[in-house]
Order: C-alpha cells, then sequence, then structure tokens
C-alpha cells in the first residue's frame, strides 16, 4: 500500500526530531503502556475531533468518523463523542487537558487536512491526556481518491501504537455479490465496504473465495463450468488459471501458509476427499480417505497441520490431522449438534468456526489450549467466519430468517458486532485479505 | 521507493518545514476480469425425443428426508426406466446433488455430493458403469436462500441430468 512504510517512518521520525523539536518519547515499534482505570475497563476511551477540513465529500465520510468507525469496530476503543466540544482542537499546541480528561477521554486525536489541486495533506497527533503528551505526530499526503486511505492509515498507526498489534484497517476484503439467479460478482473492496471493484462476473454460483497469503491470488470456486471447479486468479494482471477440473466436484480451496499449494476438495465419484496441490494445478496427492465427508480443510500457521470438517462421527465436527504423511486424526470440538467451517487465528491459539445447536449457526472460537468455547454472534444462520490478519477481528455473513445474507464483522473479545455495507444484493461468501505495505 | 528519491523528499520537505508520507493507490486492482459463460453440447434426436415421451423418464428429482441419504422406495421404477436408457443409447448422466441453504456452502456442497452418490450407487445396482455416471453437487448454489420451514424441503434432492440434452 505505501512504499517503505517502516523505513518512511523512520526518517520522519528523526526528522521531526532533528528539525521542529517535537520528542517522541517512544520509537515506532514500542508500546504506549495503558493503564486502565476503572468503568469500561476493556475499552480504550478515545476522543476524534472533527479534523479541520477544507475539502467537502461528503460521499466519503468525514476523516475522524473514519478513525472512529475503525478502531471503534475493534472492540478495543470506545470513541467518546465531541459533538458538544467548542474550540476543537487542530493540533497538540494548545490542548486543554483538563477538559478532556474530564470528558474521560484517555486519547485524544487532532488533524488538519489541506487539500491544494488534487493533492490533500493530512497532519495529525494523537495525544495521551493522562500523562499530557504528544505520542504521534505525523503527516500523510496524497490524491484526493487517498482520503479515506490517509483515514486508515491514521487508524492503523494509532492501533499499532497503543495496542502493539498491527492494524488492519488498510486491508481488504473479498466477497461474492449474488445480484440475480444469474448474475454473480466476486468483489474486491476495503475491509469497510468502500471502493468495491468487480473482479469476477459469472452468470453461475461463486463460492469459497480465499486471499492468497502473499496477497497476489486469489482462490475461488466457480459453477461456469455446470459443476464447481477451481481457479485461481491473479489480482493484479487478472490472468487466472484453471487448477482443479478433475472429474466429480473441486472446491473448498485454502491456502497454504507460504501461498505455494492449496489443500483442496475433490469428490471423482465418491464424497468430499482432501488433495494437496500445488497453485498452479501440478503435483496432486490425496491426504487421506475416508467413506465419510472431509471437507472445508485450512491451513494450522505453521504449515504442518489441516483442520478439516467431517461427518465421520454421524454430525460435522472438526478435525486435525498432519500434513506430512499418514497420521493420527485427532477431533478437536465436541460441543453442540455440529461444528463446522474451521480456520485458524493469525497465531494458531484459536479455532474459529461456526457451531450448530437448536437450528442456529453461530461463530464461535475455542481457545486449543484451555478448548473453552466463546459463542460470538447470536445467528440464526451466520456463516463465512475469517480472521482478520492481525486476529483482532472476525469476517461474517449473517442473515435473519427469510431475509437476504448480508456481511459485517465482530471483535474476537465479542463486545462489537458491526455491518459492512455493500449494497442491498445477497452477499454469499467472503474472505479477508492479508496485511499489505 | 530510492534512497535518492527519498532524500530528495526530505530535502524538499525541510523547505517547506515538514515531513510527508506518501499515501498511494493500492495494489494493482486495475486488471480486466473474465467474463465468464457455459458450454453445451448435444444429444442424439432419438435420445432426446424418447427423454421427452417416456413419463417414467421426465421425472429427474429424487427427494431426501432431511440429514438423509438413503432413497426411498418410490423411486425404484424411476430409477430402472433411466438405467434402461442410459445403456440403450449410451449416454453420459450428471446426478446433480442439492441441499438446502442452511448450513455453510462448501458442508452442503459435500451434502449434496453424498445425495448424488447415493443415486449413482442405486444405478451401478441397475447395472451402469462408473464411465456412464458423474456425481456432481450443486450444494445449496440453486436453493431457496430465503425459505423457513416445510419450504426448504424441495432442495433436497439429487436431479437426473442428460450431459447434451
Amino acid at each position: 500500500m505505501i512504499f517503505n512504510m517502516k523505513i518512511m517512518q523512520n526518517y520522519i521520525y528523526r526528522f521531526i526530531f532533528l528539525v521542529t523539536l517535537i520528542i517522541l518519547s517512544f520509537p515506532s515499534n514500542s508500546i504506549e503502556v495503558i493503564e486502565i482505570l476503572g468503568g469500561k475497563a476493556s475499552q480504550i476511551p478515545i476522543a476524534i475531533t472533527p479534523f479541520n477540513e477544507d475539502l467537502k465529500n461528503d460521499d466519503l465520510g468525514k476523516m475522524h468518523k473514519v478513525i472512529a468507525n475503525d478502531l471503534e469496530r475493534s472492540g478495543l476503543f470506545s470513541a467518546l463523542d465531541t459533538s458538544g466540544i467548542s474550540n476543537i482542537p487542530d493540533s497538540d499546541m494548545y490542548i486543554n487537558f483538563s477538559n478532556w480528561s474530564a470528558l474521560q477521554a484517555q486519547f485524544l486525536i487532532v488533524g488538519k487536512s489541506t487539500t491544494i489541486r488534487d493533492r490533500l495533506t493530512t497532519r495529525w497527533s494523537l495525544i495521551d491526556i493522562y500523562k499530557e503528551k504528544t505520542v504521534l505526530s505525523m503527516e500523510f499526503s496524497g490524491s484526493k481518491k487517498q482520503y479515506r486511505a490517509i483515514a486508515h492509515k491514521i487508524s492503523d498507526l494509532v492501533y499499532e501504537k497503543l495496542t502493539g498489534s498491527p492494524g488492519v484497517f488498510h486491508t481488504r476484503i473479498i466477497f461474492v455479490k449474488k445480484k440475480s439467479d444469474k448474475n454473480y460478482g466476486l468483489y474486491v473492496s476495503d475491509y469497510d465496504g468502500f471502493n468495491q471493484r468487480a473482479v469476477v462476473n459469472s452468470s453461475q454460483p461463486i463460492i469459497s473465495p480465499r486471499w492468497s497469503p502473499d496477497g497476489k491470488k486469489i482462490a475461488y470456486v466457480s459453477f461456469e463450468k455446470k459443476k464447481p471447479v477451481i481457479y485461481v486468479q491473479d489480482l493484479t494482471t487478472g490472468k487466472r488459471v484453471l487448477v482443479a477440473n478433475f472429474k466429480g466436484n473441486n472446491s473448498a480451496p485454502a491456502w497454504s501458509p507460504d501461498s505455494k499449494k492449496l489443500a483442496i476438495v475433490l469428490t471423482y465419484s465418491a464424497n468430499s476427499q482432501i488433495y494437496i496441490i500445488n497453485s498452479d494445478g501440478s503435483g496432486i496427492k490425496q491426504l487421506m480417505r475416508t467413506r465419510s465427508i472431509n471437507t472445508e480443510p485450512a491451513w494450522s500457521p505453521d504449515g504442518k497441520e489441516i483442520f478439516f470438517s467431517s461427518d465421520r462421527g454421524g454430525n460435522p465436527q472438526i478435525y486435525k490431522v498432519n500434513v506430512d504423511g499418514v497420521s493420527e486424526v485427532n477431533r478437536v470440538t465436541f460441543e453442540g449438534k455440529g461444528n463446522l467451517s474451521p480456520s485458524l487465528s493469525p497465531d494458531g491459539k484459536l479455532l474459529l468456526f461456526l457451531t450448530q445447536e437448536n437450528g442456529k449457526f453461530r461463530v464461535a472460537v475455542q481457545n486449543l489450549t484451555s478448548n473453552q468455547v466463546l459463542k460470538l454472534t447470536k445467528g440464526p444462520h451466520d456463516e463465512s467466519p475469517i480472521f482478520s490478519p492481525n486476529g483482532h477481528m472476525i469476517l461474517f455473513t449473517y442473515k435473519d430468517y427469510g431475509k437476504k445474507t448480508k456481511i459485517g464483522t465482530v471483535s474476537v473479545n465479542g463486545l462489537k458486532v458491526t455491518p459492512i455495507r455493500v449494497g442491498s444484493e445477497t452477499i454469499q461468501e467472503s474472505s479477508w485479505g492479508p496485511i499489505t505495505n | 521507493m530510492k534512497k535518492s528519491l527519498l532524500l530528495a523528499t526530505l530535502l524538499s520537505s525541510l523547505l517547506v518545514g515538514c515531513s510527508s508520507t506518501e499515501i498511494q493507490e493500492s495494489m494493482g486492482l486495475n486488471a480486466p476480469f473474465p467474463e465468464l459463460t457455459s458450454q453445451t453440447a448435444e444429444l442424439s434426436p432419438a435420445a432426446m425425443d424418447e427423454l421427452a415421451s417416456n413419463p417414467l423418464l421426465t421425472e429427474r428429482s429424487i427427494y431426501f428426508g432431511f440429514n438423509k441419504f438413503d432413497i426411498k422406495s418410490e423411486y425404484t421404477d424411476m430409477l430402472a426406466a433411466h438405467a434402461e436408457f442410459i445403456s440403450k443409447h449410451n449416454v453420459a448422466v450428471a446426478i446433480h446433488g442439492n441441499a438446502d441453504f442452511r448450513g455453510s456452502h462448501e458442508y452442503n456442497l459435500s451434502l449434496g455430493q453424498k445425495r448424488s452418490v447415493s443415486v449413482s450407487d442405486a444405478l451401478s445396482g441397475l447395472g451402469i458403469g462408473n464411465n456412464n455416471v458423474e456425481t456432481v453437487s450443486y450444494g445449496e448454489e440453486y436453493a431457496n436462500q430465503e425459505c423457513t420451514g416445510s419450504a426448504c424441503d424441495q432442495d433436497r434432492r439429487a436431479d437426473i441430468v442428460y450431459v447434451g440434452e
């Protein structure tokens, strides 16, 4: 997204230090230690004031609102209402700390955007109200089209500074829109649904889009050949390769962590079974064979294990098996009537899946060490859960009885469910792209 | 970014008294994308006529109970007629398994396949070789996505579809 961000940041820090003598107490990779003081202990109260902006663009949303929506979506922040505040500062020069402290703000973001012809320049600061000092002070610029990208970048830096984990507000998602029975589109958009663009249009269904971990390609299942086949498409060139068109069904592509292989599901003339194939379609190898259904493969982040759903025990449950060689298959989920659609958190510690109970499908996470299960959503028809690249949010689809399917995020702490608005059409499947620089 | 350019940027920033990070267009997402179409072939006119005139052959769907894969006895005559047609004309047939929308798209693809395999096994028991039959699942992809209760029953089925009809 941004060239050499880290290097650039370092230069900026040194530059600001030397030239303007604003001393940053924290180098770019350190974490601000947060002292939580009572009340809503799990969320950081942050005031994000309206930026002093000369650009009128109501379509794009105001910059401070983009940032507030980003931070709140994570479930780790509560953005305070600043509408009653007069004399809003647009820099960190004249902050009335006692006023902001009275508002219970722990942090404050202020900023100023100016436009000269097509160029937008935003100068912003993150201020610690308790410590009465500036934590970050930076300037971003770009074309006016980068309005939201600049806001997301501010969110990312604030997020990383205050939580210690990289922000994912600059990342993208991919989803399938069903526009009519004969019109399906695979779309890429910003993580919050803005800047949508179709990457495939088809008269037949598309399912299981998966972004390669290196961010360059997408794998998906298309029914254009009157049966499910798997394509890998280069996002830069638009070129695509038919990687699996074997007899029967070809589905459920899952990228290996190194983006070189795919776990896929083939049927030939029997029930769904898992195979491993190179991402160019060569070197197919069967992982295991049983008479029961084995599907929805998902790699562990270390690339050593495959988690999958299977009805070998009657109802669908999640199991795991080693990738190399024939090994013992271990059952992972035990609760509920059925569990399916497994995937792993980026650190490999949490299993994300759908749990079925009383006819409802809900998004749940299981701690793989303690095996404790936390149900994050209420159903009744939640599907397609996938972690954000920092593991702090989950993208999923949801719908009420008899309604169209929509898309949204839930924070991994379960505190915040937020819709993603991508239009009125049915959204069928979704996936989250990686962090790109 | 090249170092010299970076330096130049920093120097020019010095002159205006402020450093700036450039936010650029992300990724090459302006690539053309494929518009997709389907393909077809043809069955012989004789075979087409028979498919249209034999009432047992105009029946194409086998319905299943909730979470079930076994074929009910009411479909015995229908499957026998299709088996006879397949061997007589030596045609290829696809069995399309379906599932209702509840649950994940991929798992439903596997459920539909299990129903398709059930029908294929039944045809195999009637002497039809594997070469003539392809089992394919559509999962929930052509199912009613907004049904509730028994309105979803029609989606738990396998359809017999002749290649090139």
